[in-house]
């Protein structure tokens, strides 16, 4: 952000030729940045969160995950950074982060933050309204697929339905349950990975 | 037996509760990623705990005033403290790289932090007229990594990274995209990190445009 300076706050100028001169005087005043640490965790923790529990789906590694992340991230933070530049270190200390949690706990990558796709994630100014897109991805994945697929998917991570609550709404048994479960999931991974979702 | 981890991991999801670790295969992976997916659209669960938050507002606050011996944060599964501590350390020195870089018109040589063990390496990327571009780390585990990241390389597109061991050949290469000259890459690697010399970042045209040696 640029503010002008009158001359008059300026003391005078001991050149009588520039005294008269009615120059605007321009000087950097970046008010796009943090005041400490605690502003960069109260602006960034709702959203971080949101973001590492749509990339783990679980409460207790989200938290962790988070943590990880504030816990990595601030003690070096320059508050000097503009804010897009904290945010961006955030994110990308996230993507690290959650790397390495798939990566040691099940071998690969699951799932991962795109640190230019999800920026937004990060910008969008704090509100308290949910700021997750995950209802609208995941509905459009179960539009796509078939009614009985679409149903155990509805009442397994919706609904929270145990496997033996579904296969009695569904009607069949808990074998079958297991079975339609993973072949929904599989062919929901195939419509988010068609759709680019 | 897979199958059951698998479902495993499904059912804990499910429920919201922690999945256990299992080796997952790349079509584990597919379903795995579209059950959380799934999971985590379920309304309402994807706002932080207060408690939570100021559990670990706390504990930063300690961090901060304590500083270099602030006790670990609780952590339920420790290997993801520990795993991260490489990952941690390649980006508090991204953020050197960048921050410095906006600052001073030629990037100073910027300075890592001491690697705590001798299973770090790590070095700067300059430029041939000896500018700094990045930083690459490697770190001694099970599997090895490698990361790096660069901050200021004036062009958007897609670079390759080529790890070279003492004798000049290259081990290991990755390709990463640049946006806004910035970018970050990391790979296991499965050679053992005292025999790596440097690396070398190549552009499009195949010119290296900036190269490390790794200390």
């Amino acid at each position: 952000m640029l503010s002008t300076v009158q001359p008059s706050d300026i003391e005078p100028s001991a050149d009588p030729a520039t005294k008269d001169r009615r120059i605007r005087y321009l000087r950097v005043v970046d008010a796009d940045v943090y005041a400490d640490w605690e502003s960069v965790y109260r602006d960034n923790i709702d959203r971080l969160y949101r973001l590492m529990y749509a990339r783990v789906g679980n409460r207790p590694d989200a938290e962790d995950l988070t943590s990880e992340v504030f816990r990595t991230a601030l003690p070096p933070l320059r508050m000097a950074s503009s804010k897009g530049e904290v945010r961006a270190y955030l994110l990308a200390t996230a993507n690290t982060v959650l790397a390495a949690h798939w990566r040691q706990h099940f071998g690969m990558p699951v799932t991962s933050i795109d640190e230019v796709a999800d920026a937004g994630s990060l910008a969008e100014p704090s509100t308290d309204a949910p700021v997750s897109a995950a209802p609208q991805r995941a509905g459009k994945i179960l539009e796509a697929l078939p009614d009985r697929y679409r149903r155990i998917l509805e009442l397994r991570f919706l609904e929270a339905c145990s496997i033996k609550e579904a296969a009695e709404v569904l009607g069949v048994s808990v074998s079958n349950a297991k079975v339609l479960q993973h072949r929904a999931l599989r062919m929901a991974a195939n419509v988010s990975s068609e759709v680019g979702l | 037996m897979t199958q059951r981890r698998l479902f495993a991991f499904l059912d804990a999801i499910a429920a919201g509760r922690r999945p256990r670790d299992f080796d997952a295969s790349a079509e584990d992976a597919e379903v795995m990623r579209a059950a959380v997916e799934l999971r985590a659209a379920r309304p309402g669960d994807d706002a932080p705990d207060p408690a939570f938050v100021a559990g670990l507002f706390d504990h930063l606050s300690q961090q901060a005033s304590a500083a270099p011996t602030a006790s670990p944060i609780p952590m339920r599964r420790r290997r993801v403290a520990l795993g991260s501590v490489a990952a941690g350390l390649v980006l508090i020195s991204a953020t050197a790289a960048v921050t410095e870089a906006t600052n001073h018109s030629t990037p100073a040589r910027l300075t890592l932090p001491a690697p705590q063990r001798s299973s770090l390496r790590t070095g700067t990327f300059e430029t041939t007229d000896g500018r700094v571009m990045g930083q690459i780390v490697a770190y001694r585990g099970s599997p090895s990594w490698v990361f790096m990241n660069v901050g200021d390389m004036g062009y958007t597109g897609a670079i390759v990274c080529r790890l070279q061991v003492a004798d000049g050949s290259t081990v290991a290469t990755g390709t990463f995209d640049l946006h806004g000259g910035q970018g970050a890459w990391s790979k296991t690697i499965h050679v053992d990190i005292a025999r790596l010399r440097g690396a070398q970042l190549v552009n499009a045209s195949g010119s290296v445009v900036a190269s490390a040696t790794l200390t």
